[in-house]
């Protein structure tokens, strides 16, 4: 067997071994399922480091076959994805509230094979139907969480959002692959598509949209804070902070650099989405009074920036992409993953009723200053290099603007992390968490691996990049950029001053907010004209799926069930009442009355002879 | 005159003599003597037509053209079945019982005598002979609704009988001779057709009045509900269709409609067709009697053959022939069941029955077969002669005869529907209460012709070799 199978079977198999185990039986489960994650990542790590053979299995005809193919990209998106997976299924060894174990395994462990074919697959129909096969257990995933109403409506806000745009994904592979003549990635790769004409650029614009849907940009964020209300902490630090932006900023890049050569239109376009989904994001983060809500919305803004950075079209804006989907996906997940044992500790995640947890938590508090400042761009930490590529790859090309706006977002960034570290872990420590305890082992050990992950990849930027982004981008026959490791230059002291002020704002929030630190953001979500801005955000007035579900949805079913009744009418009332009439009259004809059926009689055979005889 | 088959003639016309006096003293020898013969000449037949030899070889070995073989078999099958129920069915001290047997036998003799015949002299005695027999048959019980229904049978058809022999003579003038062969040669030949055709057209109305086709049909739903039970399963089941329908075909092809001769004539008998499907379909929707709703049934069926004849290609021939026995099979099973209910319940109106099959299940089921087979539900028999007829109208560019065809079948479906929901399903009313299932010997004809009708759905293959078989003597 091709070992390129086995991050993608092993896991499947896994998980549909998982549903014939006891519910009874204790740990038997969890192990499987980290067993299965660990090997998967072991194989994976085998084919970063020597690629193995394509596998190309005939499929519906010459044209459409099933072939995976590890090139440097797909390499590192399934290490990170296998990574990302072994991580999480020892982190939930012991988290509670993920719902029933096996279903959660099972889910987590579908996922994984799925994530994994979709990022290995060279032929866009068989990375469609992974990437579909992920929304499956997107539902299922969010909807077994929590045995409540309100999970199940979120799995079914999400699955609609992501159903939709993977319909849009769907329909673009299928304009792709019908203008380029294949599906094959590395062929369609080899001549690239332009966005000349109409229908390619349709195409590109529908890609798009499937991928940073997927990745979580604005406007389909919103299911993302509402899950982390109404699912788990593991959930959160497994699909939206890492599956879900790996694969979408993964095919985001392919479509942007490797099918397609866009054209200035479309960099802008890419640019501002980044950019307003970076602004939009981080204002909702800013004014969040829950842990998990506060992460998610930052999931989303720092997708804006990986979107910028692909936007901008040029090496070193791509890089910086690509590095900070990793680097994100390391502290994001880090980042949840202490929310998870905090809930799990202290029974809440409430920020105010949360306080002084650091010394409790000792671990856990560390592991959250990391992957905070490292989200927040604090040199020398992994957010600050993949930032800095993004800057510069931003003002490389010459649009100042949006180089701006994502400063701006990065100082709302870390003045929301200074709220959020100080009203969790430092300040006064409420009555009823004086008594709280570290969280158990097993889930500090992937959180501690994941802060070092970004220690490791902030002071030592080079290897990453070298490693995995590098490569990547001569995958994409993108030439080599010039990429420098820390240096003292004017981006640098822009990011002081970025702390500086986000410090200052932190001090000036706590002077408003009467020292409480969870109040630390009032003085701006109470500023006149924001005040009401956020009273409708927080009335979800700008949120698409509710609007449509509002406004659109009653409309269109009503519609639906007029245009069904009348179809009904059509061909059931008509034909039945009109087939009654003409029933009616024959029979009431036929009364038996002799003279008449005689007369009918003659009269047909009168007819009959004339026209027999030749009479027109 | 076919003389392979002769002895299916005058064997019956022999035991319908002999009855009266054989049975003068004991009534019960009459049944037994009828059915023997008719037993033995379909045990005959099937061994002409079935053994597997003939079978293996494509039916090459049936001698003439096939297709008098067939209905004299569709004869004597249904034949059978009748005097079998009717041996049953009749009440014990009933007086005329000798009479009955004898004339069905008369009648099986004369619509031997229609299949077999080749020339249109004979064909029309033998007609003439059947409908004295039916006229007669139709009174068996002396009620008033079946005089009513024999007299109009008898004088609604009796333009027929003028009709066609008029047309003989013409047709005598015209070509000298009335023999099958004679008028087949002429139309195959350039010669103009002139009064041959008109001549063609006077005979081919009067046999479209005897089958029933609409605007001729008036007197079936009376003939049809007012006859004695049984004998509306033999009239509908196979008399009607010999007397008139099969002379429709046999015209048909002699005529040679596919080769655009006498196109106004098929024109004409394509639109009948289609008319009768329609009406009859659309008036037995709101039908409330069992049996009228069945004779209704009964006029949009020989629509379609006479549709199919009508168009006249090979595949509408073997469409028409087939549906022909089929509508034998099924028209029969429905008939006697109407019979067996009559019996049983006392009544055939459809208001007052309701949820039979729990009190008669055999009567309720086999009916649903035979209803769902006239409706063309595979895989059963029906099915397959109205695929064939609607293929042949569609491969011959009529799509719009084709598709609606289709839609009255589904008219069909409907008021059978209507039927199996008023009559066998349902909650049971108070005629079903104190209705027990009929007995065994009744109930064995209907169970055979079901098992028949489910048997040539499903042999369809066999058949439709036999019938391309005769499509290809009758028409080449």
């Amino acid at each position: 067997m091709n070992l390129i199978l086995i991050p993608i079977v092993l896991p499947i198999a896994s998980a549909l071994a998982l549903l014939f185990i006891s519910e009874r039986t204790k740990y038997l489960k969890e192990l499987l399922a980290i067993g299965a994650a660990v090997v998967s990542l072991l194989a994976a790590a085998n084919i970063f480091l020597q690629p193995p053979p394509d596998l190309t299995l005939r499929w519906l005809g010459s044209w459409l076959a099933f072939s995976l193919h590890a090139d440097n990209l797909s390499a590192f998106l399934l290490l990170a994805v296998s990574l990302f997976s072994a991580a999480i299924s020892v982190y939930s060894f012991s988290t509670p509230n993920k719902g029933p174990a096996k279903w959660f395994f099972f889910n987590l462990l579908m996922t994984q094979g799925f994530a994994a074919g979709a990022a290995l697959s060279d032929n866009l129909v068989a990375m469609l139907f992974f990437w579909e096969g992920l929304l499956v257990f997107l539902y299922t995933f969010i909807a077994l969480s929590q045995d409540n109403h309100a999970a199940r409506r979120t799995a079914m806000k999400a699955f609609l959002i992501n159903g939709v745009t993977d319909l849009c994904l769907l329909v673009g592979i299928t304009i792709t692959a019908y203008i380029a003549g294949t599906a094959s990635m590395s062929e369609i790769s080899r001549d690239k598509l332009t966005l000349d004409y109409g229908w390619s650029m349709f195409a590109y614009v529908l890609l798009m949209i499937g991928a940073v849907s997927k990745a979580g940009a604005f406007p389909f964020h919103t299911w993302i804070p509402d899950a982390a209300t109404d699912s788990s902490a593991s959930f959160m630090a497994y699909v939206p902070a890492a599956i879900d932006k790996l694969l979408g900023i993964y095919f985001l890049a392919r479509a942007s650099v490797y099918l397609f050569s866009l054209n200035g239109t479309m960099q802008l376009v890419l640019m501002s989405l980044g950019a307003v989904t970076i602004l939009v994001a981080v204002m909702m983060a800013f004014v969040q009074k829950d842990y998990k809500r506060l992460l998610s919305y930052h999931a989303v803004s720092q997708t804006g920036y990986m979107i910028l950075g692909i936007g901008t079209l040029n090496p070193i804006g791509i890089a910086g992409g690509l590095f900070h989907m990793i680097n994100h996906a390391t502290y994001k997940s880090c980042l949840f993953m202490t929310a998870g044992s905090v809930e799990r500790q202290a029974g809440t995640t409430d920020l105010s009723r949360l306080g002084g947890l650091f010394r409790a938590m000792p671990v856990t508090g560390v592991c959250f200053l990391i992957a905070a400042a490292a989200i927040s761009g604090i040199a020398p930490l992994n957010g600050f290099f993949s930032k800095e590529l993004v800057y510069k790859g931003t003002l490389d090309t010459g649009y100042t603007v949006f180089f701006l706006a994502a400063e701006l977002g990065s100082f709302l960034t870390l003045a929301s992390f200074l709220k959020l570290g100080h009203s969790v872990f430092f300040g006064d420590c409420p009555e009823g968490l004086k008594d709280a305890k570290e969280a158990p082992f097993s889930m500090l050990l992937p959180m501690t691996a994941l802060a070092a992950i970004c220690v490791a990849f902030g002071f030592g930027a080079e290897l990453p990049l070298n490693w995995l982004v590098v490569p990547s981008l001569a995958g994409m026959n993108i030439p080599n950029p010039t990429m420098s490791g820390f240096h003292l230059d004017k981006l640098y002291f822009v990011s002081l001053i970025v702390i500086l002020a986000a410090v200052i704002n932190h001090i000036l929030g706590l002077a408003a907010g009467g020292g409480k630190a969870s109040k630390a953001s009032d003085h701006i979500h109470y500023a006149p004209v924001l005040k009401e801005t956020y009273a409708l955000a927080e009335r979800r007035a700008f949120d698409i799926y509710e609007l449509g579900m509002d406004k659109a949805v009653p409309a269109v079913s009503r519609l639906l069930f007029k245009a069904d009744r009348f179809f009904d009418w059509v061909i059931d009332t008509a034909p039945s009442s009109m087939a009654g009439f003409l029933g009616g009259t024959a029979s009431r004809f036929h009364n038996g009355s002799y003279p008449l059926y005689m007369a009918l009689t003659i009269a047909g055979a009168v007819i009959y002879i004339l026209l027999a005889g030749g009479l027109k | 005159m076919d003389k392979g088959l002769l002895a299916y003639l005058l064997i019956p016309l022999l035991s319908a003599v002999i009855i009266p006096f054989a049975a003068r003293s004991r009534a019960r020898l009459a049944d037994i003597l009828a059915n023997v013969t008719l037993l033995a000449g379909l045990l005959n037949l099937a061994w002409l037509a079935l053994r597997p030899s003939v079978i293996a070889g494509g039916f090459a070995d049936i001698p003439g053209d096939g297709f008098s073989l067939l209905l004299v078999g569709a004869v004597y099958l249904v034949g059978l079945c009748v005097t079998f129920f009717s041996a049953w069915f009749m009440e014990d001290g009933q007086a005329n019982r000798p009479a009955y047997y004898s004339l069905i036998l008369a009648s099986v003799s004369a619509m031997t005598g229609v299949v077999t015949t080749t020339d249109f002299f004979t064909l029309y005695v033998f007609i003439e002979v059947l409908a004295v027999t039916s006229f007669a048959l139709i009174t068996t019980d002396e009620s008033t609704k079946g005089i009513e229904g024999a007299l109009k049978y008898f004088f609604l058809t009796f333009p027929a009988s003028a009709l066609i022999i008029v047309g003989i003579s013409i047709l005598m003038l015209s070509l000298g001779s009335l023999s099958f062969e004679t008028l087949r040669i002429f139309m195959a030949s350039d010669v103009p057709p002139g009064p041959v055709t008109f001549a063609a057209a006077l005979i081919m109305l009067g046999f479209l009045i005897k089958s029933g086709v609409v605007p001729f049909h008036a007197w079936t739903p009376d003939a049809y509900q007012g006859a004695y039970a049984p004998v509306s399963a033999h009239l509908a089941g196979i008399v009607t269709k010999i007397s008139g329908v099969y002379a429709v075909v046999k015209l048909a092809t002699l005529l040679r409609f596919f080769d655009g001769r006498a196109a106004a004539l098929s024109e004409m008998l394509m639109f009948l067709g289609l008319l009768s499907i329609a009406v009859g379909a659309l008036a037995a929707l709101r039908q409330k009697d069992f049996k009228r709703m069945l004779a209704f049934s009964s006029i949009s069926q020989v629509g379609y053959i006479v549709l199919a004849a009508g168009l006249g290609t090979p595949l509408a021939i073997m469409g028409a022939i087939f549906h022909l026995v089929n509508h034998a099979t099924f028209k029969t099973v429905l008939f006697l069941n109407s019979a067996s209910l009559e019996k049983s319940a006392g009544t055939t109106d459809m208001e007052k029955l309701g949820g039979m099959e729990h009190s008669m299940p055999w009567t309720s089921w086999t009916s649903v077969i035979a209803l769902l087979s006239t409706a063309g539900v595979p895989p059963l028999s029906g099915f397959w002669s109205k695929l064939l007829i609607i293929l042949a109208l569609w491969e011959a560019g009529l799509r719009g005869y084709a598709a609606l065809a289709l839609l009255f079948s589904l008219v069909t479906l409907a008021y059978f529907m209507v039927m199996q929901r008023k009559v066998f399903f349902g909650k049971k009313t108070q005629a079903a209460e104190s209705a027990p299932e009929v007995g065994a010997p009744l109930l064995a004809p209907v169970v055979l012709m079901s098992a028949l009708i489910v048997a040539l759905g499903l042999l369809f293959p066999y058949f439709y070799a036999y019938a391309k078989m005769v499509a290809e003597r009758i028409l080449l």
